[in-house]
């Protein structure tokens, strides 16, 4: 019994436990999340995680390099998409989310004013059994804050400056205006993530920077991905 | 709970971390590259003349060996597979491509890799066949617009086999191996035969 597989070359082992190896992958399930019941502790986890989140700068990278594995859908209704959408998006409003022809192997990525309805319209396609569904991290919002009106500083450190001419040429790629750290700061009072509502047409565009060294957009806290 | 890969998707690593394990897994690549013989053109176009059919193996023990180890990974929970980068699909631009990089392959005697690998050892049609390249990608750019229709057509959607045909994952994974172990057999076949008869 033994004495056959000892004849054997070591090529023709490795061969025969590929095979093996192949057989038992038949009845693999190498997609998780595939089954359609939920699993309340993985997704507890994925949301704990934040593996769910697209960030507004990953997204915006992806659109620049043209990347076409993913769908970008806007939640909001058509009127709202009319006005503004993020680039490359396809406007399917909740109402209509479950019929809009998505796949469930697609890799979706949606988005909201805020982040509310897209965590929503996420539950309710893992739900569907739609295995990749990613949300845009703080919707049109942080959108519009991080990438169309990025905050760039005013008297910028030389490291600071290789950041901010990124921040820039991606600002203007996306027809928007980098605002400076100065301007962001005196106009706090205000709700600072309400300021950018409308199309690009930004209250402050910042007059030549002050030398007041206003506080740094301190609060970067992100990892810019890719 | 386990690590979950993709790592750099997952964050546990940042832009820079990311080029150095790059820069580490290139040199893998090419050190294996090159130990199998593969910075040699004569070895390499003994593929087409079907004495030496080395690269078709090794090739294709790598596409087995990954696919077995990124469906297991995503089996066991450890990789998240939809994670994965897809390379969009653009069918009729892509076979263009492999026809040219064929045809180039035909001509010089290395595909884009090992022409690399080769130079690093100091052999001059190596880093001829890289200046080649380079001097293809600069026409490349230059030309862009008027390629760009062709380049682009298509869905652009990362097309799986299993996604298109509808066939589920373990039975395409199952037929690969079984079709790379026949191959394997083959290709034996194939070297004695040609072998024999000589050059």
């Amino acid at each position: 019994m033994a004495g056959w597989f000892a004849r054997l070359t070591l090529n023709q082992k490795l061969a025969l436990a590929a095979v093996a190896l192949g057989a038992v992958a038949l009845v693999a399930v190498p997609y998780p999340g595939s089954k359609v019941t939920l699993d309340a502790k993985e997704l507890a986890l994925v949301v704990g995680t934040e593996a769910d989140h697209v960030e507004a700068p990953e997204l915006a990278a992806w659109i620049i390099q043209s990347r076409a594995d993913y769908r970008l859908v806007d939640l909001r209704s058509a009127a709202e998409f009319a006005q503004y959408h993020i680039p490359t998006a396809v406007n399917v409003p909740m109402n209509v989310l479950t019929d809009a022809g998505l796949g469930r192997q697609e890799k979706l990525v949606l988005y909201s004013e805020g982040g509310i309805h897209s965590a929503q319209a996420w539950m309710l396609l893992k739900a569907q059994g739609y295995k990749s569904v990613y949300m845009l991290k703080g919707g049109l919002d942080e959108w519009k804050d991080q990438v169309v009106f990025p905050v760039v500083a005013d008297n910028p450190t030389p490291g600071e400056r290789a950041r901010d001419e990124r921040l820039r040429s991606i600002s203007a790629f996306f027809g928007g205006q980098p605002r400076s750290a100065s301007a962001v700061a005196a106009g706090s009072t205000a709700m600072p993530g309400m300021a950018a509502a409308a199309a690009p047409a930004l209250p402050k565009v910042a007059a030549p920077p002050t030398p007041a060294g206003g506080p740094k957009p301190a609060a970067r806290k992100k990892k810019e991905g890719c | 709970m386990a690590m979950m890969a993709p790592f750099f998707k997952y964050g546990m690593f940042g832009d820079e971390t990311s080029l150095v394990l790059a820069f580490l897994i290139g040199i893998g690549f090419g050190f294996f590259l090159e130990r199998a013989g593969f910075g040699s053109a004569r070895k390499l176009v003994s593929q087409f003349y079907l004495n030496d059919l080395a690269v078709f193996k090794v090739m294709f023990t790598a596409i087995v060996t990954a696919m077995l180890g990124v469906t297991y990974l995503g089996w066991l929970g450890w990789l998240d597979l939809s994670l994965v980068y897809l390379v969009p699909t653009y069918l009729a631009p892509q076979a263009v491509g492999g026809l040219i990089l064929g045809v180039g392959f035909v001509i010089g005697g290395y595909c884009p890799g090992t022409s690399v690998a080769a130079t690093a050892t100091g052999r001059v049609d190596g880093l001829i066949y890289v200046l080649g390249i380079f001097a293809g990608m600069f026409a490349f750019a230059e030309l862009y617009p008027l390629l760009k229709g062709f380049y682009l057509s298509g869905d652009g959607v990362g097309l799986t086999i299993p996604g298109t045909f509808g066939l589920p994952y373990g039975v395409v994974v199952f037929a690969v191996v079984l079709i790379a172990v026949g191959g394997f057999y083959g290709a034996g076949l194939l070297e004695k035969k040609f072998a024999a008869t000589g050059e």
